[in-house]
């Protein structure tokens, strides 16, 4: 039951879809500038992510590889369509600050490649749950990154000026992206393993290890 | 001088290093120096081809269904990838079993989509862009660009990941902060 749980929740911490798994980086580079660019995407990524997969799911399974990639792809940019149009009324300015990015989300890995590799393996009701977790994990990572570029990057918070006593500006430019990036990856790293340390020096007699 | 400024101009308009694009795909390549060379390939196949469908989407497409451009691109992307994976086929059963799997990987890479969009987007907002030549030239040139991104990788690649850097920051940590600082020397060329 344990290991079944942990597997479920590994999106959100145990295998962060972009601190572990490394998938859609380029918006969190990119457009992770700010809080209101990060809820524009958190939103256009969640839905366009969870629809996309739940009806790729029902793509036959025996099809060939080539052909299931395409159909999900001609999925995610029709389940584009509603959210790009929805997204227009509720972020009119954030969309043309995004650009490309937008629409970029509807060919992410997540349903291109991990759906095929992890989601169609499972049942359908754990495959939700893993997937919301994994969507979670996207918008936890992009929230997180966006707060702390803005704050330190522009000296805000979702565009309200806060006391700040150091400007990093360079944290807002796209190599500011990869660096703080690269350091969230290797701190997340620390203290995942420094947690799975713990757990196996504290539970080592009580754990059941299947494989 | 025009070898520099071309170079620079290669370096200031990498998809990678300026538009984050394709890096994932970077990091998971970067591993072997065939699969990089490759990959590389494939792509750059994929963005200039991709590019030039590109233009007759755009342009024939009327403005009524603009909202199914994406759907197009996808579509148009599906098609090559169909092509591609049918010419290996028919090169012979070893080539495409080695073959293949770059194709696959490369297909609906951000890389590629992200020029396709970025090509198109250009041509919108300047129309002396508008020209099926400009579409593939500006593909093929998005695709050198991954080349050259991937060579500045593989310079630095057995280093990031020695036992000399923290195994926290190992491997793909480290070649993040890697691009970034080459991003930032890029940066200050524009």
């Amino acid at each position: 039951m344990k290991n079944r749980k942990t597997s479920v929740f590994d999106g959100l911490v145990g295998d962060n879809t972009v601190l572990s798994s490394l998938m859609v980086i380029s918006p969190v580079i990119m457009c992770g500038t700010d809080i209101s660019n990060a809820i524009a995407l958190i939103y256009a990524f969640s839905a366009i992510t969870f629809f996309s997969v739940i009806l790729g799911s029902f793509v036959p399974k025996k099809l060939p590889y080539a052909a299931k990639i395409i159909i999900y792809a001609v999925i995610a940019s029709l389940v584009y369509i509603p959210v790009r149009t929805a997204a227009g009324m509720f972020f009119p300015e954030v969309i043309g600050r995004v650009g490309i990015y937008f629409p970029l989300l509807a060919v992410n890995s997540l349903i291109i490649v991990q759906s095929e590799t992890k989601f169609y393996r499972m049942k359908r009701l754990p495959m939700i749950a893993s997937l919301v977790f994994y969507i979670l994990g996207f918008d936890a990572v992009m929230l997180i990154t966006a707060f702390i570029r803005e704050l330190l990057g522009s000296g805000t918070i979702n565009g309200r000026v806060v006391d700040a006593d150091t400007i990093i500006s360079g944290l807002g430019m796209p190599f500011g992206g990869f660096i703080f990036l690269g350091l969230f990856c290797g701190l997340y790293r620390a203290v995942r393993s420094a947690v799975r340390r713990e757990e196996n020096e504290g539970g080592g007699d009580s754990d059941v290890h299947g494989n | 001088m025009f070898m520099v400024i071309e170079f620079v101009v290669l370096l200031s308009s990498n998809l990678i290093l300026m538009q984050a694009l394709g890096t994932s795909t970077l990091f998971i390549a970067a591993g072997n120096k065939k699969n990089l060379l490759w990959t590389a390939i494939t792509i750059t196949i994929f963005t200039t081809l991709g590019s030039g469908a590109a233009y007759f989407i755009k342009n024939l497409l009327p403005s009524g269904i603009a909202d199914l451009t994406l759907l197009f691109y996808v579509l148009i992307i599906g098609i090559i990838y169909v092509l591609l994976l049918a010419a290996l086929y028919f090169a012979g059963g070893e080539t495409f079993k080695k073959a293949r799997k770059y194709v696959h990987l490369s297909a609906y890479n951000c890389a590629v989509m992200g020029t396709v969009i970025t090509v198109a987007g250009r041509a919108e907002t300047m129309p002396e862009y508008n020209h099926f030549m400009s579409f593939v030239s500006a593909g093929a040139e998005a695709g050198s660009g991954f080349i050259l991104a991937a060579f500045i990788l593989t310079a630095a690649y057995r280093k990031l990941n020695s036992s000399k850097v923290p195994a926290a920051f190992r491997g793909f940590p480290a070649m993040l902060i890697y691009l970034g600082l080459i991003s930032m020397a890029v940066y200050a060329l524009r």
